[in-house]
Order: C-alpha cells, then structure tokens, then sequence
C-alpha cells in the first residue's frame, strides 16, 4: 500500500513533466507571429518548387514578342520581361533552383563539416590540427572569390554551383561541431564509456553526435537562407545557373538595365529573395530559442 | 516584544511554464538580536527563496510575492521603494552565498569590491573605506590584510574566497548575516575554521546569523534555534536542543534517522526517507509530507494541510499526529526487518583473506612545461609513492580534503591517466601498464559510480540502453530477449520499475539517477566497483537510501569497493578499512575502529575534530581543536613532512624527514615521526 502511493505520485510527477517539454517545444517555438508567418512563406516556397507546372500560369520559357516589357496586368501581375516571359511564372520555377541549391549545398556541408569537426575534436592531436589549418584555409578566401575560380575552372550550371556553395559553408559546420564536441568529450559519461572499454567510433556516433546535434540544426536552418542568398549572388554575376533556366539572381541581372522604366522586373525576384531569406533566419532564431535557450545569442 | 526581523505568513509564488509553484507557501519566523538561527531542508525545500524574498533578490518575474510581511526593525521590508531597500540590503542585511568562486568579480581585486560596498552605504572616503576594509579582512582572519586588500579573488583559496565574501558581507556592520549554504562547498576543516569565526562574530558584536544548511551537524554545533523546512513550509521550529532531544515532526525525525553519524554505533542500519522530495507545481492542501511519511494514517489524507501549533513551549510542529521518535523507529524497524530477514548484518560479512587489488609505489606525476618548446621545468607530484591494497569483499573508504590526490589514484586505478610508475595489481594481473587493448577485457571487472547524477548519464539515451549499455559492448548478452531480461534484473537491483526503460535521464530525480549509475556499473557484473563522491550530490533524505543500497548490493553481489569520499561520518558507516591521504600521500591507514577510536596522525584528529555530530548534547562536550590554516597547494609542498605547517606538534625535525609509513600496530600505520616516537618504534 505505501509503495503504492508513493509509486503513482511518482508517475504522477514524470507525466506533468514530460508533456511539458514537449509543450515548451512548441510554445516557445510559435511564440512570435513572425515565426508562423515566416514558416508560411516556406511553406508556400516548398509548394510552389514542387507543383510549378501546376501553380505557374504560363511556362517560363515560352517567349512571347507581343507583350514584350508589359506593365503589371490582372494576366501578368508582375508584367513580362525583355523576350515577354511571364516574371511570376519564372519566379514560381525559380524556387526550384533556390530550393535545390539550398537542400543540396547544406547537405553537402553539413555532412562533410560534421564528420571533419566530430573526428577533429574526438581524436585531437595532429588530426585535429590538420583539419582544422585546412579549415581555416578554405574560410580565408571568400565564397564568391571561391566560387568565380570554380565556375571559371569547370564551368557555370547547378551542379558546380552546389559543390562551391556546399565547399565554402564547409568550415563554419566543422568548426561548431568541433567546439560541441570538445565539450561534451569531457563529460562524465564519455569517461564511463571509455571505462567500459567501448570503442572510440562507437562513442562518437553513439553517444557524441547525438549531443551535439541541436545547434547543428538551428545552423543548417540559417544556411539555407544563406545558400539562396549566394545562389541568388552568383546567378546575377552570371556565375550561377545558366540561361534561359529560371533563377531569382539572374533575374534581378536581366531586370535591372530597367530599373527605372520598369523597376518590377527586378524587384519582384528581389523581393522573393528576401522573403525566403529572413524566413529562414526568423525560422532559425526561434528553433535556437526553443531547442536550446542557453544558445541564445551564439550563433 | 518585537523581534530584529519578523516574517509573517509570506508566499512566494513563481510560475513555470504557465503552473504555479508554491515556492514559499505561508512561513513565519523571526530572528532576535545575537541569536543564530538555522533554517534546514533540502534542496527545494523552499529555505533560500525565503530569504531572499525578505530583501527581494528573488527574479520578478517569475516570482512573485502574493502575500505577507517581512518586519526590520519595525519596517515592513516589502514595501520598501529601490533606494530604501538597497540601503537595507547590504547595508543592513548581509548576505554570504553558496559558491565563492562565482560571488566575487574576477577583474576587480578584492579591496575594490569591500571599499564599493563600504564608500556606498557609509558614506565615508575612500582612505578611510581602505582603512576600514583592511580592519575587515582582519578580523575575518586574513593574513596580510595590507597587501592582500589588492589581490584578485583567483589569487585565494575557496576558503579565503569565502572570507571575503564574509568581509564584504559585514562591511557596513549589518545586524543579520544571512549564510545560505555559505560552507557547503568547502572542505571540512576549512568549514569548521569559517563557522567557529561566525560564531566569535556573534558573540563580540551582537550581529545575527541565519544558517541556511542542508547539513544537521553543523547546525547541532552553531544554531541556537532551528527552523526546518519542507515542500515549501516550515514544519518544524523550535530551540536547537528541544529539536534534536525530542523532534516531533516525522520528517525531522527521519531526517535524524536518515543521516550516518561519527558516534554511530557501526552496526546501525540508515534509515532512509521513501521516495523523492514532492514536486511544488500546484501543491494541494495537504500535508506535504504525506507520501513519505511512516506516521501516516488514514486521516491524514483527507484534512487539510496541518498549521504550526505548539508542543511545549516555544517548540512547534505541524503535524495532525502526536508523535514520538521511538514509535517512527519502530515503524521503520519493523519494516526493515521484513526487507532484510535473510541477509546478516554488515560486520558479520565474511572477508575473505585474497587480495583484490593491490596499488604498490603508485606515483603520479604531472610534468609542468614552460616555453614553445614545452621544456619540463618540474613535476607536480599529485600522487607520490602510495601503496594500499584491498581485500575481496571489503570497503576501502579514502578520505581527504580536496586536492589531495584522491581522484588522481583512482583515475590512475582506472587507467584515465598513465601512471607514471608502480603497480596496480588487480586479479593477479598488473594492470599500470597494460596496453589498451589486453586491458579492455578486465575493464568489465571493475567499474566506477561517478559523483555527478546529471552529468554522468547520456542525456540523450533512455535509462534502459544506458543501463545495457555495458552488455553490448562486452557482448555479454547473445539474444535480445536475454538482453532486455538482464536490463529489467538490474532495474529490479537497484530498485527502480522496469517499466521507465525507456524515460530519459532527465524525467529522473537526482537519487533515481544515481541508481541508473549504479545499475549501469553492475551490468558486466565487476567485482569491484570504486565510488567517486558517488552520494555527495545527492540529498540528505536521499543519501540513506544509495548508502543502503551499496552495502545491499555489496552483501547480494559479494562486491569490493573503494569509497572516496570527503564526508567521514559517511566512510566511517560504510568502510572496513580506511585510507587517509594529504598532498599525495598516505598519512594513515587503518579499520575503521582504530581510525576513527584512536587517530594517530595529528591530521586525521584534526580532520575529525572538524566533523560536526548532529547532535547538540554531544557537541557541547567535545572540544573544538581547529586545524589552522588550508592544504597547500601541490606544487609548493613543503620540505620533510607535508602537514608540518599546519600541525600542532610539529617541530624543527620534522622538517627534515620525510615521515615514512610505519607500522604502530596489526593493520595500523601512521606516517609521523613524533607518533612513532611515542608508540616506541
């Protein structure tokens, strides 16, 4: 009977606070408007790259010589550019290419800054040294320097502009995770796994990675903004994603020697450039607060 | 008559993630002129939010004071505007805290900090707020207040830091020091130096001391009156001797019950408190206690929480029963006689007469480097030449303050580190300088329960694969149902419900963590198992009840165990023999009759000396031999004998040997010269 009560007050007390980490998840998470809101406008990016065919009125590519840098109209709300493509429907299936260029790029990154920054800071020593040096090589040149002696080396398109994004977001991954890794190294626990004689790869993907991982993800968040950014960046210097492909960056490029007759025809690209942009930093900023408050103002 | 400090029926509420916790839930207590007061509880018990909420250093939000008074000097404390209240609030009220490495600016020197406080509630100028300041270090026994009045709090020990604080606390002679917990991170000497001079503090300037401690010994020595608190509410109050004598409530009895004590007799079995301290989110009006309580009746669950009434005097208790000691110990006893029926009492375990593991010369030294080119300048000799051995199915208990290479020997045991040289033979097998890989099989042999129950678990594993964790890595399991069934057994072990497998370390209360420890330490099933501080993080309630589960297991399992520890009333409940280290060395060694009967080495004394027994009657008639000074540090130890400075009877020649380890009886050694000297060797 004693144990008993006891017992239930106990599970009592662990339900209570199980659905209220959860619940703080959550709460903290959609605290601000400006996140649901930001999370909309990605959501609606998401679903524009995946059903363009569907949602574009017209095709992006078809050019069309009678409505040649038409005005805004109820049929082209955003007007036409230079050959009379429709800009709304090139900007819908730009998503795609900003999209890709995000997912890939970080990914890319992220598993490669990952796996350098978890060898680095678990082995130590020479390793560490080297890998790091090598990092700090690779943040010393500026990604769009980077980028020009790629794209001049092996040419413009997609692909190579992922591999240069994805190589110059490389070190910030490395050098977080190496950081986190650092810290939890020390940790009581990684002690007792040594003391029960596991072996130094086990206790790095087991017991290390797993938590280090929370600032990882607030990072990858933030850099998919700044992948699209520098994809946009790239695209405009005529580096990035070659024509006639829809792209926000060369958009903005085509648009803007009309800036002042026609300044819609950069500005709405520009404007889906920004949009994305903070809603993937608000995004970021909120999931840091909420996974990890003691993050707050690190990264 | 009007109390110094008069608190009436205060409420302190704080809201957490939209709940309502009742930190401080209607306390009433008062303070007079010269007295020191001990408010005691555990961790959460609600005793420090209390007195902040006096002088409003709690965070608003999310707290909040709903309700109640706090009378000053006739001043009601909370309706004080800014200006007024800082003026109390250290200037009248000083406040000590808990950690005095962090209370202290590290970029300002100590002398800033104490003149800031002095020029801003005095008013006076700054060469007479120096002058003033140095009288302070003074007095709270700093050496060379002069010079030291510059240094940087990093340049003093946590002790001196401490004295500081103090220093800083009493700048502007406040009429209450409150002391929150202030030596509960300092060894025990040290301990017992800083409250003997709060006490001389008392006495020559009628200041008023309230002790907010966890630790019932210091509080039998100190206290002139005692307040204990639980769940957010004062269940107990009354004068120190009335409460030890006759405790009333069946928490301050359990807590008695529930704590090992340096007079023990060494048979006595703890009694530990059931369950986990309750949680105070949206506390109903019930007793508190109820779920833990061995007194309960039926009754009990349906009044409402019972209010302070008197027993006797100035003596009053909040409980819906008329209680006495004798009938919770019955109670308890009668339980553990149901539980224990088939094991034998501790000492009655049979010894065997093999050696488990023998440590022969361990040295370990740290080499200092200075330069690019990391030239060796010197050793820092953290372990110097100790031997000891452990016998199969003993506990070895290691005492000492820190620094003094305790957990160096044991990560040395464990192979963390690379002794330097020596030997560490377990089994039969040398294990100082095995390779790494000829060592991970005996590595499941010998396992360690670390002190911290927060940081020694994964955070991101569920207990149940940190608890098997060992047996995948030895492999000691072949098929998943024989895995879950070892997990399940040893849930069952350390007496924790199978059924939270699969909950995360942090849905478990500090004591449930411990047990997690312990589980995964037994999971390869070792012979032996080294116990690094493993209950010092735990609470008082809470340590009864791994205590009672190691010497449990112990007897279950047939397990030896090293126990480190710094609290000797704990060592010497559950020790056979007992190692006593100083700077590195083995200055004593003994079972833990001869050791704590008939100390030898002047430290041991003195260490023991330090240890304060809950118990005010047994206090009044020990005398107060102090230690003096801190343990130096490694790196300047001294020459010939390592406690020379500190030692009552060193003298010149002291200094001239180092004091090896001498045999004065069986089973007895001692390194001091002098005490060779008397036994006649």
């Amino acid at each position: 009977m004693t144990t008993e009560i006891i017992a239930s007050e106990r599970v009592v007390e662990q339900e209570v606070k199980k659905t209220s980490n959860t619940l703080r998840f959550f709460r903290v998470f959609l605290a601000r408007k400006t996140v649901v809101a930001s999370l909309a406008i990605i959501l609606i990016m998401i679903i524009c790259a995946i059903f363009a065919p569907l949602i574009a009125p017209f095709d992006p590519y078809k050019q069309d010589y009678s409505q040649i840098l038409s005005e805004p109209s109820l049929a082209h709300p955003f007007g036409t550019d230079l050959v009379g493509r429709d800009v709304l429907s090139r900007i819908i299936y730009g998503s795609q290419a900003a999209l890709l260029v995000g997912i890939v790029s970080v990914a890319i990154a992220s598993v490669i800054g990952i796996i350098l920054g978890l060898f680095s800071g678990y082995v130590g020593g020479l390793i560490d040294a080297i890998i790091m040096r090598a990092m700090d090589a690779l943040m010393a040149i500026p990604p769009i320097i980077l980028a020009v002696v790629f794209v001049a080396a092996f040419g413009g398109g997609l692909t190579n502009v992922i591999i240069t994004l994805g190589l110059s977001l490389v070190p910030t991954y490395a050098r977080l995770m190496r950081g986190q890794v650092l810290a939890i190294r020390e940790s009581d626990f990684i002690v007792a796994q040594e003391l029960m004689g596991s072996t130094n790869l086990r206790n790095m993907i087991k017991h290390v990675l797993p938590n280090c991982i929370s600032p990882l993800i607030v990072l990858i968040t933030l850099n998919f903004g700044v992948a699209i950014l520098a994809e946009a960046g790239l695209s405009f210097l005529g580096l990035g994603i070659v024509p006639p492909k829809a792209a926000w960056g060369s958009m903005i490029n085509d648009g803007y020697k009309y800036l002042l007759s026609n300044p819609i025809l950069s500005f709405a690209p520009g404007m889906a450039v920004v949009l994305v942009v903070v809603a993937f930093n608000i995004v970021g900023d909120a999931l840091r607060d909420a996974l990890d408050p003691r993050l707050k103002g690190t990264l | 008559m009007s109390h110094l400090l008069e608190v009436k029926n205060l409420q302190t509420h704080f809201t957490v993630d939209r709940n309502v916790v009742k930190a401080v839930d209607g306390v009433s207590y008062y303070v007079d002129e010269g007295e020191v007061v001990a408010v005691v509880g555990e961790s959460g018990s609600g005793k420090s939010v209390t007195q902040y909420s006096g002088i409003q250093l709690i965070p608003t939000p999310p707290g909040k004071i709903v309700g109640g008074e706090v009378l000053f000097n006739g001043k009601n404390l909370l309706q004080l505007s800014g200006e007024e209240l800082r003026q109390v609030r250290g200037g009248e009220i000083g406040v000590v805290f808990q950690e005095p490495m962090t209370s202290l600016n590290p970029v300002l020197t100590i002398g800033y900090q104490i003149i800031e406080t002095i020029i801003l509630h005095l008013k006076i100028n700054k060469k007479d707020a120096r002058k003033h300041a140095i009288e302070l270090l003074k007095s709270v026994g700093i050496p060379d207040a002069e010079e030291r009045i510059d240094y940087y709090p990093h340049q003093f020990s946590g002790g001196m830091r401490q004295r500081v604080c103090i220093a800083m606390a009493r700048a502007c002679n406040p009429k209450i020091l409150i002391a929150d917990e202030a030596t509960t991170a300092l060894d025990v000497t040290t301990q017992a130096q800083i409250l003997e001079m709060l006490k001389d503090i008392v006495k020559e300037t009628k200041t008023s001391i309230v002790l907010v401690t966890h630790n019932l010994g210091i509080v039998a020595r100190y206290a002139d009156r005692i307040y204990v608190m639980y769940a957010g509410e004062i269940v107990e109050s009354g004068t120190t001797k009335e409460i030890f004598s006759s405790p009333k409530h069946p928490y301050t009895i359990s807590l008695l019950n529930a704590i090992p004590r340096l007079d023990d007799p060494k048979g006595r079995q703890l009694i530990p408190i059931d369950g986990i301290p309750p949680s105070l989110i949206n506390k109903r009006d019930i007793c508190a206690f109820l779920p833990r309580c061995l007194h309960r009746t039926a009754a009990c669950s349906f009044k409402p929480a019972p209010k302070l009434e008197s027993v006797g005097g100035n003596h009053y208790t909040a409980c819906h029963e008329d209680i006495k000691a004798e009938a919770i110990l019955e109670v308890a006893a009668a339980r553990a006689a149901v539980e224990n029926s088939s094991t034998e009492i501790f000492h009655h375990r049979q010894l065997d007469n093999e050696n488990l593991l023998e440590v022969k010369n361990l040295k370990m030294y740290f080499p200092v480097t200075k330069g690019i080119m990391k030239r060796k300048v010197a050793d820092v000799k953290a372990v110097d030449d100790v031997s000891f051995f452990i016998k199969k199915g003993e506990t070895l208990g290691l005492v000492g303050e820190s620094g003094c290479g305790k957990t160096t020997i044991i990560r040395s045991i464990l192979r963390m580190y690379e002794p330097t040289s020596g030997e560490v033979i377990f089994d039969g097998q040398n294990i100082a300088k095995m390779p790494k890989s000829k060592l991970r099989p005996i590595r499941k042999n010998i396992s360690l329960v670390f002190q911290d129950p927060f940081s020694s678990l994964d955070p991101r594993q569920s207990a149940g694969s940190i608890v098997g964790e060992p047996l995948i890595i030895h492999q000691l399991t072949k098929t998943k149902q024989e895995y879950e069934n070892r997990v399940n057994e040893l849930f069952e072990l350390v007496g924790l419900n199978p059924a939270w497998k699969n909950r995360v370390p942090h849905e478990f209360s500090g004591g449930q963590r411990q047990r997690i420890g312990i589980a995964r330490a037994l999971a390869s099933n070792p012979s032996f198992i080294v116990c690094d501080e493993a209950i010092s993080a735990l609470d008082v309630s809470i340590q009864a009840q791994i205590i009672n589960l190691l010497e449990d297991l112990q007897k279950k399992l047939g397990l030896t165990y090293l126990f480190v520890a710094h609290d000797l009333s704990v060592v010497r409940h559950i020790s056979d023999r007992v190692v006593v280290m100083y700077l590195g060395k083995i200055v004593e060694v003994a079972d833990w009759k001869s050791l704590y009967e008939n100390p030898l080495h002047p430290y041991t004394k003195g260490l023991l000396a330090a240890v304060p027994i809950p118990d005010p009657f047994v206090e009044e008639t020990r005398d107060h031999v102090m230690l003096e000074g801190e343990i130096p540090s490694v790196m300047n130890r001294p020459n010939g004998c390592a406690f020379i400075n500190r030692c009552p009877m060193a003298t010149k020649e002291c200094s001239e040997v180092e004091p090896p380890l001498v045999e004065t009886e069986e089973g007895h050694s001692v390194a001091c010269i002098k005490v060779g000297k008397e036994v006649g060797l």
